[in-house]
């Protein structure tokens, strides 16, 4: 199988608002897929409407080769999600939990749950009370949820939100091991970051929309070549690179200049003019645009913000 | 029969729910019975033996009133507790369809429910036979039919909260169940204008089958019609919880 998820037009409106809008994915089989967009760009409606969670109003899903909803039990039997935070029965513990979710799937998930506490460091806390837990420990508990599925597939929604840079640590760690062991993750976050650490392959989405999708370098150095340089005469270096052809635009900030070239200029070429006006040249850096970068580049709510 | 037992743990596991249950059915009896156990000792020549057919009525009243409010306590429980905890989403990603979590929740909620109805019947039976002294015992006619109405009225109550709670998505059945069973059903089997419809409460269909009320106070019908009428309420509040867990977001 090389596709895990796949929607063709998939769609979903609430009334007159597109939630999500005619979104074409495909996430290929063995990697972090990072589904990144602001707070509000239709992420958790997408993922819902995955899982069938809500009815799609148009458009076609296939979830594991298999199309939804037609062959729905038999995909999501090999699927583990945590939609929104990861919720439980309070007064049951941790064990229990598992124990109710694990009937729901086939008898071998209740074989599963004592490896799945292990899995996620649960074990000495299994038999406590949910509403004991951290919000940290109940995500775990939620990961351990997913494994009962022994999943091809995890979708994982905002699996940071909450946890202590410990927590991030341990969690993207786990997100790494699973992917080594074949399983695909579909991550949603609003955190740019971690999506660039965790994350081999990214869509981005806005107003219900994905605007780009494919592996997380490519996207992130798909903007234009970037120079940082630092110079004796800022003033004189940036009247220079104004009027030098190829330079799309500079950005001064103290004795520093940010300055993005066309794709027909290059570096040398700016070094040469700079030190042929006469002005030292101390620092001169090629930069990766970051995902950061890309991301506030193609999302409208860089516009709005302005 | 690991989703029943599954739906058994989260409603066992309430401790709350468990001691209210026991309290309002079994303690109920108890408290009564021990009442009466003290009367009769205090005061042998006014107040008569705990037990015989006259306190049988007292102790069945009990469990068929207080019993229907746990069935409803419980019933709503089971109605609405993975909406309300946030995991029925988690249950429908497992690809189970939504009517059969809807479904496992009625033999479930009776497998919690019945046990602890069966103690105070129990214990309603012991303290009727064993303390009967020279009151007349019940006949076995009457012993039977007081465990129809009292099962039929409570298990009915269960069935109907559990339907009502899922289509609801809100306890706030409980109140609504109460108020119907308590007041505004028996307003309405007063209401003799209304004929023939009154056979259409299931208080009045579930007091068809009980021996302690006046037959001049029941609404006349034939026990098949009573039997229908309870089996009516029973599959319309399943239908109706079942097609909304079928429907709703998740």
């Amino acid at each position: 199988m090389d596709t895990v998820i796949e929607t063709k037009a998939l769609t979903k409106r609430f009334g007159a608002r597109a939630a999500v809008d005619g979104v074409d994915l495909l996430v290929p089989a063995g990697v972090a897929f990072g589904f990144l967009g602001p707070n509000g760009a239709g992420k958790t409606t997408m993922i819902r409407t995955l899982l069938g969670l809500t009815q799609a109003s148009s458009g076609e899903v296939s979830l594991l080769g298999l199309a939804q909803p037609a062959k729905r039990r038999e995909a999501l039997a090999r699927v583990g999600a945590i939609v929104e935070e990861p919720k439980f029965h309070p007064h049951l513990t941790g064990r229990e939990n598992l124990v109710v979710v694990a009937a729901a799937r086939d008898r071998a998930a209740d074989g599963r749950i004592d490896d799945s506490l292990a899995r996620v460091g649960l074990t000495d806390r299994a038999n406590d009370r949910v509403k004991t837990y951290s919000l940290g420990m109940r995500q775990r508990l939620g990961i351990a949820r997913c494994l009962l599925a022994d999943p091809a597939l995890l979708i994982l929604d905002e699996p940071m939100n909450g946890l202590d840079p410990a927590g991030i640590l341990e969690m993207r760690h786990l997100i790494r091991a699973f992917v080594g062991e074949g399983r695909t993750i579909f991550l949603s976050s609003h955190l740019l970051d971690e999506v660039e650490k965790t994350c081999d392959q990214v869509a981005i989405v806005d107003h219900g929309r994905v605007i780009l999708q494919g592996a997380v370098g490519e996207i992130a150095s798909s903007g234009e070549p970037t120079l940082v340089i630092e110079v004796d005469d800022a003033a004189a270096a940036r009247r220079l690179l104004d009027a030098q052809a190829g330079v799309t635009a500079v950005e001064s900030e103290g004795s520093e200049l940010r300055v993005k070239l066309s794709a027909d200029l290059d570096a040398a070429t700016v070094n040469r003019a700079l030190v042929q006006a006469g002005i030292a040249v101390s620092r001169l850096e090629p930069t990766r645009a970051t995902l950061e970068e890309t991301f506030l580049a193609v999302t409208s709510r860089l516009g709005e913000d302005e | 029969m690991r989703l029943v037992a599954a739906e058994t743990l989260k409603l066992r596991r309430r401790r709350g729910l468990m001691i209210w249950s026991l309290l309002l059915t079994v303690g109920s009896v108890a408290v009564t019975g021990l009442i009466l156990i003290i009367l009769h000792a205090v005061n042998g020549a006014h107040h008569g033996p705990a037990g015989g057919r006259t306190n049988l009525e007292a102790y069945a009243f009990l469990l068929s009133q207080l019993g229907a409010v746990t069935a409803i306590i419980v019933g709503s429980a089971a109605g609405t507790q993975d909406v309300s905890n946030g995991v029925f989403r988690d249950l429908v990603v497992t690809g189970r369809p939504r009517s059969t979590l809807f479904d496992v929740r009625n033999p479930g909620a009776l497998l919690v429910f019945l046990p602890i109805l069966v103690l105070g019947v129990a214990l309603a039976l012991a303290l009727t036979f064993g303390l009967a002294g020279e009151n007349p015992s019940p006949s076995a006619s009457y012993v039977w039919h007081t465990l129809v109405y009292i099962g039929s009225f409570t298990v009915v109550n269960l069935i109907v909260a559990i339907g009502l709670a899922a289509f609801a998505s809100s306890r706030v059945v409980v109140g609504v169940l109460i108020a119907w069973n308590s007041i505004v059903a028996h307003l309405l089997m007063q209401i003799h204008a209304l004929g023939g419809a009154r056979k259409l409460i299931d208080v009045a269909a579930a007091e068809h089958f009980s021996p302690a009320i006046n037959g001049n106070n029941k609404v006349a019908m034939s026990g098949l019609t009573a039997t229908l009428v309870l089996l009516g309420w029973v599959a319309a509040a399943a239908l109706a919880g079942r097609w909304w867990t079928s429907r709703r977001d998740a």
